[in-house]
C-alpha cells in the first residue's frame, strides 16, 4: 500500500506504509513494528492509565509510603504478585489464541482475569482502559476482524474488554511481539504507579526515571516467570495490597480513580 | 449493538469559576421544558462537586436518577482528561449512552478547576463552554488563552461582585467582542440565576437544535 503526501516543503512520494515489505531488523523485528510497541507503550497512548495509583495515594494518605525505595518496593510487589502472574500470563494467553483467531477462548480468559479482580476500581479501570485502546488501535488498524469482533462482544456485553486482553489483540494485530506485549504492559503499569507518584510528590523526575531504570530487572523477571504460564494456573495474591485498594474506593477526597 | 450519540456539553473554566453552579442553575431550566440531562464532573482531588449536584439535583429535585450524576477523577491532570487522553470521560459516557439513549437529551461533563488553556476534546464534547468570573479581573477576556479565544461559549461570572474588586463590564465586554469576534458570551450571576436563560437558550438552540424532548413529558421541578 502507497501513499502519496505533499507539503509546503515539496512532495513526497510513494511512502511504503506496508508492514510486511519493510524488512529493516534488528533481531527479526521490523522497524515498524518496533515503532508499534513504542506507540502502545508511550503514556501519551490514550488510555487514562494517569488516572490510576493502584492503592499508591492511600499508602500516601496513611503515610505508609514516604521514598523512592518504598515506590520501587510497592510496584515490585504489584508486578511479581499481581500484575506478573494474572495479567502477564492473561496477556500472553490472550495472544496465543488471538494467533489462531480463536475467539471463544479470548473471551474465556477475559472472564477468568476480569473475575480475578477482586476490586471494582480496579476492575472497572481496566475495563475502560481496555475498551478505550482497542477503539483508538481499530481507529488505524479497522481491517482487523479479531478485533472489531472482541469490541463489538464488548459493546454487546458478551465480555469486558479487561486491559491485558485488549492489549494481546492490538499487539497481535500490529505485529507485536508477544514478549514485547508483556513488556508494554508491565511498563505501562510501572510508568503509570511512577507518574502518580510524582503527581502525589513523593519523586521529583530524576527520581522518578531512577525507579524505572531500577524495576527493569524485575518487569524482564516477570516476563520470564509468566509467559508460558497456562491460563488454568493464573494466580495472584497480595492480600495487603487488595485490602489497601478497598480502602481506596471509600476514601472521599482522591485523585486518583484507583 | 450500536448506540445513537447523545449531545454533549463541556464546561470548563478556572478553580471556583462557577462550573457546578452553573450546571445547578441550568439544568432545572432545560428541565422545565423537558430536556433530560446526565451529568459527569471531573474532580480533581475530591467528590464534592458531584456529591452537591447529586444531592441538589438529583435527590432534592428529582431532575435526574441519583446514578445519572457521576463523579470521576483525574489523577491531577484535569485538562488532560477532557483533551489528550479523555479515555475515561469516553468510557463513561458510552456506558450512559447504551443504558439511557432512549431518554436522555444531554450528557453535561463538568472539567476539573483548571487553567485559560482548558479545551474539550471534539471526540468528548460537541459544545464547548469556558466560563470566567469578574474576581480575576477585567483583564481576564484581553489575556486571551484556549478556552477564551475557542470555547463556544464564554460566560462571564459573578458580575456583581464587579464593583468590589474594580473590574469594569464594559471592558470585558469590548474584549470579549474583539478577542472572539461573532462567538457569543454571557454575563451571568449564578447565585442569582441572572443571565442564565441565555445560557439555557444557546445550548438548546446550538446542541439541541431547538429538537424536541425524547419524552415529552415534563420532570419534577
Amino acid at each position: 500500500m502507497s501513499t502519496r503526501f505533499s507539503n509546503k516543503l515539496g512532495r513526497i512520494d510513494n511512502i511504503n506504509t506496508n508492514q510486511h515489505a519493510d524488512d529493516t531488523s534488528t533481531s527479526g523485528d521490523s522497524l515498524l513494528n518496533e515503532v508499534s510497541m513504542l506507540q502502545l507503550g508511550d503514556s501519551f497512548f490514550p488510555t487514562g492509565m494517569y488516572t490510576t495509583s493502584s492503592g499508591l495515594e492511600t499508602l500516601f494518605y496513611d503515610g505508609k509510603i514516604k521514598s523512592k525505595q518504598d515506590i520501587i518496593e510497592f510496584i515490585t510487589v504489584c508486578l511479581l504478585y499481581q500484575i506478573g502472574p494474572a495479567d502477564c500470563a492473561a496477556l500472553s494467553n490472550a495472544y496465543n489464541f488471538a494467533k489462531e483467531e480463536n475467539i471463544s477462548k479470548i473471551v474465556e480468559i477475559d472472564n477468568i482475569l476480569f473475575s480475578m479482580k477482586l476490586i471494582k476500581e480496579i476492575r472497572e479501570a481496566s475495563t475502560r482502559s481496555g475498551r478505550q485502546l482497542l477503539n483508538c488501535v481499530l481507529s488505524f488498524v479497522p481491517e482487523n476482524t479479531l478485533i472489531s469482533s472482541y469490541y463489538n462482544l464488548i459493546k454487546n456485553k458478551t465480555a469486558n474488554g479487561i486491559y491485558p486482553v485488549a492489549l494481546a489483540l492490538a499487539s497481535n494485530g500490529l505485529h507485536i511481539k508477544k514478549e514485547r506485549a508483556c513488556l508494554i504492559l508491565l511498563y505501562g503499569f510501572t510508568v503509570s504507579i511512577t507518574g502518580a507518584a510524582l503527581r502525589l510528590g513523593i519523586l521529583q523526575h530524576i527520581e522518578g526515571q531512577q525507579v524505572i531504570h531500577e524495576l527493569k530487572p524485575i518487569m524482564t523477571t516477570v516476563i520470564h516467570n509468566n509467559l508460558n504460564r497456562h491460563f488454568s494456573h493464573l494466580w495472584q495474591f497480595s492480600p495487603s495490597i487488595d485490602l489497601v485498594q478497598m480502602k481506596h474506593e471509600r476514601m472521599d477526597s482522591k485523585m486518583f480513580i484507583t | 449493538m450500536t448506540f445513537k450519540r447523545i449531545p454533549r456539553v463541556g464546561i470548563g473554566g478556572p478553580v471556583g469559576s462557577g462550573k457546578t453552579m452553573l450546571i445547578e442553575q441550568f439544568v432545572p431550566l432545560l428541565s422545565q421544558i423537558g430536556y433530560r440531562s446526565a451529568i459527569i464532573s471531573n474532580d480533581v482531588v475530591s467528590k464534592e462537586d458531584a456529591d452537591r449536584m447529586r444531592r441538589n439535583l438529583a435527590s432534592e429535585r428529582g431532575l435526574m436518577p441519583e446514578s445519572l450524576v457521576i463523579g470521576l477523577a483525574t489523577g491531577g491532570c484535569p485538562h488532560t482528561a477532557v483533551r489528550e487522553d479523555p479515555s475515561m470521560n469516553l468510557s463513561v459516557v458510552e456506558d450512559i449512552e447504551s443504558a439511557h439513549n432512549k431518554e436522555l437529551d444531554l450528557i453535561i461533563i463538568e472539567s476539573g478547576g483548571d487553567n485559560i488553556t482548558t479545551t474539550f476534546s471534539p471526540a468528548l464534547a460537541d459544545y464547548f463552554i469556558y466560563i470566567i468570573d469578574v474576581a480575576g479581573g477585567d483583564k481576564y477576556p484581553r489575556k486571551r488563552g484556549l478556552g477564551i479565544e475557542t470555547c463556544d461559549l464564554l460566560i462571564i461570572n459573578k458580575i456583581d461582585l464587579a464593583p468590589h474588586v474594580g473590574a469594569d463590564l464594559k471592558i470585558m465586554e469590548r474584549d470579549a467582542k474583539l478577542i472572539r469576534k461573532d462567538k457569543p458570551f454571557v454575563f451571568v450571576n449564578c447565585k442569582t440565576g441572572e443571565g442564565i436563560k441565555e445560557v439555557a437558550d444557546n445550548i438548546v438552540k446550538d446542541v439541541l437544535f431547538d429538537l424536541p424532548p425524547k419524552i415529552n413529558k415534563k420532570l419534577n421541578n
